[in-house]
């Protein structure tokens, strides 16, 4: 349904514009959080009451909220009053061509191996173009439509399937579940969503990547992905190559959904601007990310690869309610200059014989800091519970810091907990080694790191796999020496 | 203070009035030493009682203590039968007892200590010599609430100092005696210990509950032990129901030093141990042991703040923990690894029984690193017995029950071999033997 307004909306979810400027002004909404605001993205976007009603409640639940402090990370107080909700009212001067862009990030770009085209996309070069990926977007989807798959742009989704969205939405990350989670929940956007139909197994990778309309929308984005029974999907989200972004503020909630003998496995690659080696500017990651294991059988899978943003704040959760399901986490946090990362796990055990399996691998370089803070519950019904957990700190250089803060809480006796943390440097032999059979020293650092990780580089799928290994190297350049 | 409200509860008046209490009787005293008091109880009630939402007091609950009109300890002295069974570290051993926080001095036996080692007790100093309790350098502004309750409250405690070199080979034994009462009390005892350059010291702390009473022990313990100094502590610390303990021990360790602790707290209502342990020095080495076994409804909760503030230091925590019952168990170590502390290895070990369907434990063990040329890990694992070696025991002809007790009691063992004092260590077991079902067949196994 592409009304007007559909696209007029599309193309102002956020910076990435292709000259309507003028146009839209009049949809711009003014700075600040109001109820108004919120009435007004609901029916610039045609939502149904019931939406409104959504919305709103959780801003007034926003409202009462007070911002977390809790977490290891220090950052300039958010003046939630000058952001705008409704498209951004300053579109700035955008580069004109990939000469514009600083020469750092193009670099990267080569290194990753990006095609021309996709790097201008990435840097939001301001050309007027065909890109390659909608098509073979459209393509993707008529298959996946021939197969049941649902997999469109939340807003698209309350319009066609108001009735799939109400029952799932905010039923994994309630609104008052925490300060972040309730200012998306009051004016997320857009996102996207994903349904996979009973005993459906998705033939390819679904990615935001590949959806160009979702490009720019990610200040609040909502992301819902249901996996009926017996289905299976795998979802990468983000992009290996850095992002030229504007919002410094990014608060995201993702909802994954297993039915009975389902599942999900979800990837990101993170790599956001992390601010420059002083610390100034990068973006703020504050995501709230929650699966469901609902059904028995079922299996959810967070792979997560960090190393971009000035502050990450996530702890990619399971809640293991099926009998006999299983939550993964696999997650690499590369910090560096004066980058924060405050990440982990929660998995909530409840149904009986439920497994979790945690591996956090947090590499800190620079005048960075990195911390892993999880929690494994395991409650009074989930017998026969099973975790393990690992998690493995590389410091590098003597500026930075690693820790290590896990939560354990067993109320059942029948439940098997293993927890084990390790912080090291980067082994002086291993250097040597590498050193002396003339491998450079950046080169050696890459290598050994690499290895550190390579129990999550290996859940990774693998057209993330090569790029997130090239991305590590590169996120940790001038770390040593 | 607005961001305190909902996190801290105010206090009952009883507090207050206890405070009142012991100014009127410290009419004669000093005018410094009661404006400390009142210092601190201003401090107490800024601070507030901590609730769940205190990040520190998530897993026990100490509110309650904030509703509950204790008044301060009855004076008095029990039957010298009751304490000798608790005595330990051989017929030469030196012993201090007090009495619901009050030394006794008919009960003690301090002869023949060596010239520079001073026991006394607390009142006595505080009395004569305040300037000498303020100098200790664990003296600072309490941010810790019951530990400002502590020092607006003290009546009395330990005292306890060996100058430079000074070695006393017997054990020193503290035993603190909790008598039984009709109505609610408390005590807050608190215990300076000063070790000078390469002093040795071999303590054993006993905290013993006698019969019924609902009581809270609110002990603080300051411990410096200077340049090359060595000091051994076996504690115990066995509460019955309706007790409960806090205990607060914070340690300044010096170069080359070496503090090692095994602590057996076995149960009571609300047990908390609380330890900060400050390597201030390099070379120096601190290892804490324990062991926790609530049962019943019982609650212990240990934790621990290891600070690595200088290089080349070492430090081990090692806990077991077994919960029965309805009991719950927390166990919340923390490395901390200051910026300058490079060569650290610092191990941390936690390893819970579960042996119940009602009990709960709580791990929350911590890495806090900003060196990097360091080796520390953690672990920690939760479960039930295992069912192979259960099974061994059953095909051997031992019933279920037993097998169990016998599992259980050699999964202590790795702390029990770790007690320093052999007398101890037997009070240990025998304390552990009680609890487990079967313990007296096991006992006369060997």
């Amino acid at each position: 349904m592409a009304t007007a307004l559909e696209t007029v909306r599309e193309y102002t979810g956020g910076e990435y514009k292709y000259g309507f400027v003028t146009d839209i002004e009049s949809d711009m909404a003014p700075n600040g959080l109001s109820e108004d605001v919120i009435r007004l993205i609901s029916a610039k976007k045609n939502e149904p009451e019931w939406l409104t009603e959504m919305r709103l409640a959780a801003y007034h639940r926003w409202l009462t909220m007070k911002e977390p402090t809790w977490q290891k990370v220090d950052y300039e107080p958010i003046d939630y009053q000058a952001i705008s909700y409704y498209a951004a009212p300053k579109i700035k001067e955008r580069p004109k061509s990939l000469d514009e862009i600083d020469p750092e990030i193009l670099r990267t770009y080569e290194k990753l191996g990006i095609p021309i085209k996709e790097q201008e996309i990435l840097a939001g070069v301001a050309v007027d173009y065909v890109f390659d990926s909608v098509s073979v977007a459209t393509t993707f989807r008529k298959k996946l439509h021939e197969l049941g798959i649902i997999f469109c742009s939340i807003s698209e989704a309350i319009q066609d399937h108001p009735e799939l969205v109400r029952k799932y939405l905010g039923s994994v990350v309630p609104a008052g579940d925490n300060f972040f989670a309730a200012l998306n929940a009051a004016v997320f956007t857009d996102g996207s969503f994903v349904y996979i139909p009973k005993g459906v197994r998705c033939p390819m990778e679904l990615s935001t990547y590949f959806r160009i309309n979702e490009k720019g929308t990610g200040q609040f984005e909502r992301t819902l992905i249901i996996a009926d029974e017996g289905s299976y999907v795998s979802y990468l989200e983000g992009c290996t190559a850095p992002q030229r972004d504007e919002n410094q503020l990014h608060a995201a909630v993702v909802e994954l959904i297993t039915l009975d003998d389902a599942e999900i496995k979800y990837s990101t690659v993170q790599n956001w601007y992390p601010g420059d080696a002083e610390g100034k500017g990068g973006i703020y990651n504050f995501v709230t990310k929650r699966g469901a294991c609902r059904g028995k059988n079922s299996k959810i899978s967070w792979t997560q690869v960090e190393t971009g943003s000035a502050i990450t704040w996530k702890y990619p959760s399971c809640i293991l309610q099926g009998d006999n399901s299983v939550g993964e986490f696999y997650s690499v946090a590369v910090t560096n200059n004066r980058q924060q990362a405050d990440t982990g796990t929660k998995m909530i055990h409840i149904g009986k014989n439920t497994r979790s399996h945690i591996i956090a691998k947090g590499i800190s370089a620079g005048t960075s800091d990195s911390t892993y803070r999880g929690l494994v519950k395991i409650l009074k019904s989930a017998e026969g519970a099973r975790n393990y957990t690992q998690c493995d700190s590389m410091l590098i250089g003597d500026k930075c810091g690693a820790h290590t803060v896990p939560y354990i809480e067993v109320r059942n006796r029948s439940a098997k907990c293993e927890h084990e943390a390790t912080t090291s440097k980067i082994s002086d032999d291993q250097l040597f080694y590498c050193r002396q059979r003339g491998i450079p020293e950046e080169d050696a650092v890459a290598l050994i790191v690499n290895g550190f990780c390579r129990e999550v580089m290996d859940e990774l799928p693998m057209e993330f796999a090569v790029e997130a290994r090239k991305l590590l190297a590169i996120s940790l350049e001038h770390s040593v020496g | 203070m607005s961001a305190l409200r909902n996190r801290t509860i105010e206090p009952v008046p009883a507090f207050a009035e206890a405070l009142e209490r012991l100014r009127g009787e410290a009419a004669g005293s000093s005018g410094r030493a009661l404006e400390q008091r009142n210092a601190a109880f201003e401090r107490f009630q800024a601070l507030g009682v901590p609730t769940s939402r205190v990040e520190n007091w998530k897993y026990t609950n100490a509110a309650s203590f904030a509703n509950r009109p204790f008044a301060l300890a009855p004076r008095g002295t029990v039957d010298s039968s009751l304490i000798i069974p608790h005595f330990a570290g051989g017929h030469k051993a030196r012993r201090l007892i007090l009495v619901n926080g009050r030394t006794i001095p008919q009960f003690s036996h301090l002869g023949g200590l060596p010239a520079g080692m001073t026991v006394r007790p607390l009142a006595q100093v505080l009395a004569e010599t305040p300037e000498l309790v303020d100098r200790t350098s664990v003296n600072d502004e309490p941010e810790h609430s019951f530990e400002a309750l502590n020092r607006a409250l003290v009546e009395d405690g330990a005292w306890i100092s060996l100058e430079d070199g000074v070695a006393l080979d017997e054990p020193l034994q503290v035993i603190s005696i909790l008598t039984e009462a009709e109505s609610a009390f408390m005590t807050h005892p608190r215990h300076v210990i000063r070790l000078g350059k390469d002093a040795k010291l071999r303590l054993i702390l006993t905290t013993v509950a006698l019969g019924q009473a609902d009581s809270l022990m609110n002990q603080v313990e300051t411990v410096e032990i200077a340049d090359g100094a060595d000091l051994t502590i076996d504690r115990t610390l066995e509460q019955g129901q309706g007790r409960s303990a806090i205990t607060r021990s914070r340690f300044v360790l010096g170069s080359r030093s070496r503090l090692q602790q095994t602590t057996a707290s076995i149960g009571g209502s609300l047990i908390r141990h609380e330890m900060e342990a400050r390597l201030r020095g390099t070379h120096s080495e601190a290892i804490l042991n324990g062991l926790m076994m609530p049962r019943g409804t019982e609650h212990v909760d240990t934790l621990i703040r290891m600070h690595h503030e200088m290089p080349d230091c070492q430090s081990d925590q090692f806990y077991k923990t077994v919960a029965d019952d309805r009991g719950r168990a927390v166990f919340a170590g923390k490395i901390f690894v200051h910026k300058d502390a490079q060569r650290t290895n610092s191990y941390q070990k936690n390893d819970s029984l579960l042996l119940s369907d009602d009990a709960e434990i709580d791990a929350k063990p911590e890495l806090e690193i900003y060196a990097d040329d360091v080796k520390c890990s953690h672990g920690a694992t939760c479960g039930d017995l295992d069912p192979a070696s259960l099974f061994y025991l059953r095909s051997r002809g031992l019933d279920e029950a037993l097998a169990r007790s016998m599992l259980t009691f050699a999964f202590t063992g790795e702390v029990l071999e770790r007690i320093a004092d052999e007398s101890v260590e037997h009070i240990v077991r025998r304390m552990i033997l009680s609890r487990l079902p079967g313990g007296e067949r096991l006992a006369e196994l060997g």
